[in-house]
């Protein structure tokens, strides 16, 4: 095809974009994804029965702000990472934060239990299934993200799969909170982080691959 | 004539706001420069056409990624860099390292390295923005057009930086040898 024919044909129809687009369509995608992840909740796992009772509770609102402020971490890395600019990685360290929180919290619940719970508090009895429930909720939101990186131009590939992976897998451990029984902030710290790092590794490993342009 | 930096972001900033023929006459305006960037670049000349089209369809599928608030010519070239990339890894063009050895232990090898060393230092000491824009013209290759693209400068501004640079340079070699 002629350059010239090419470019009258692709300024032909021109949609305006708006400031906040790149936002806008991650958000899109995040919504998309949750939605699906919110559906299979509802359908394969059902929602905690004490859902009311619950959310009026610390150790509900103590899962929230774990997973959430990861998810919101995770989503500002995502932006940086969307466009064609150098970004220094080591800027995203303030995302250790929220894990180094509620590692102290660990630590003072076990300081209030005997040790002889620690066990059971550490494995709950959902251990063996929460890290893989997480990562595979997380799929459909990092399918979502993948569309919204269909508009955008991310140059390192592993980092921007990776940071999705962890966006993901955050905010489907937020809406897997809908589900989990789990109160313990030691399970918290070692069993959702897992799933939500299986995410980030999955995503960085898929990255090449599925973001390429 | 060649467009420069404030002009292309205009275009680009209007056509962002949906302005058609903005969009076009910047898109018209990048095929030179890239054909520039790529005819040093690439050695395959049947396939810059290709690369250069490949690289205005993706300027327009993924402009949404351009932030309105820094260089055009920086995201420019940061997308016809990693097109240029990926056409290689499609290609398959590779350089074989078999011979790696021989070229370590050639003759003009270590004169070359530590010439290397020696210019780094010497760089280090100018003004960041010199010692920045030498690298780019003198020891990457790019023209001024496009480092001036690049850095959001003006060409006449990079001119007068690396012909101060040089100058100090040479000062520098100068006192040195005294």
């Amino acid at each position: 095809m002629n350059t010239d024919t090419l470019i009258a044909a692709l300024a032909k129809d021109l949609p305006p974009v708006s400031r906040h687009a790149v936002g806008r369509r991650l958000l899109l995608g995040i919504l998309g994804g949750g939605g699906i992840t919110l559906l299979m909740i509802a359908l394969l796992l059902g929602f905690r029965g004490d859902l009311g009772l619950a959310m009026r509770g610390f150790a509900f609102w103590m899962k929230w702000t774990y997973t959430i402020s990861l998810g919101i971490g995770a989503v500002v890395m995502v932006v940086r990472l969307a466009r064609p600019e150098p970004v220094r990685l080591r800027g995203f360290w303030p995302l250790a934060i929220p894990f180094a929180l509620l590692a102290i919290v660990s630590v003072a619940e076990m300081a209030h239990v005997p040790s002889g719970d620690w066990l059971a508090m550490w494995l709950g009895k959902t251990w063996k299934k929460c890290p893989w429930l997480v990562l595979m909720l997380s799929a459909p939101i990092f399918i979502g993200l993948l569309w919204s990186f269909r508009r955008l131009a991310p140059t390192r590939l592993s980092a921007a799969g990776g940071a999705a992976g962890l966006a993901a897998g955050a905010w489907a451990a937020t809406l897997y909170c809908l589900h989990c029984p789990e109160v313990s902030a030691l399970f918290l710290l070692t069993w959702y982080t897992l799933g939500i790092g299986l995410a980030a590794i999955a995503g960085a490993l898929l990255g090449p691959r599925l973001l390429r342009w | 004539m060649r467009a420069d930096e404030d002009q292309l972001r205009a275009w680009m900033v209007d056509g962002l706001d949906g302005n058609a023929s903005s969009h076009e006459a910047l898109l018209r305006a990048l095929v030179p420069l890239l054909r520039a960037f790529y005819r040093r670049r690439v050695g395959d000349t049947d396939a810059i056409e290709d690369i250069v089209q490949e690289t205005l369809i993706t300027i327009h599928t993924r402009r949404m990624s351009y932030d309105r608030h820094r260089a055009f010519g920086a995201w420019l070239f940061a997308i016809a860099r990693y097109k240029m990339v990926d056409h290689f890894r499609r290609t398959r063009q590779t350089c074989p390292i078999d011979d790696v050895e021989h070229l370590l232990i050639s003759p003009g090898f270590e004169d070359e390295t530590g010439a290397a060393i020696d210019m780094d230092r010497l760089l280090d000491d100018l003004p960041d923005k010199q010692s920045r824009l030498i690298r780019q013209t003198k020891l990457e290759g790019h023209s001024i057009a496009e480092t001036a693209l690049a850095e959001g400068l003006g060409e006449s501004d990079v001119k007068v930086s690396v012909h101060r640079g040089l100058k100090a340079l040479a000062a520098r070699i100068r006192g040195d040898r005294r």
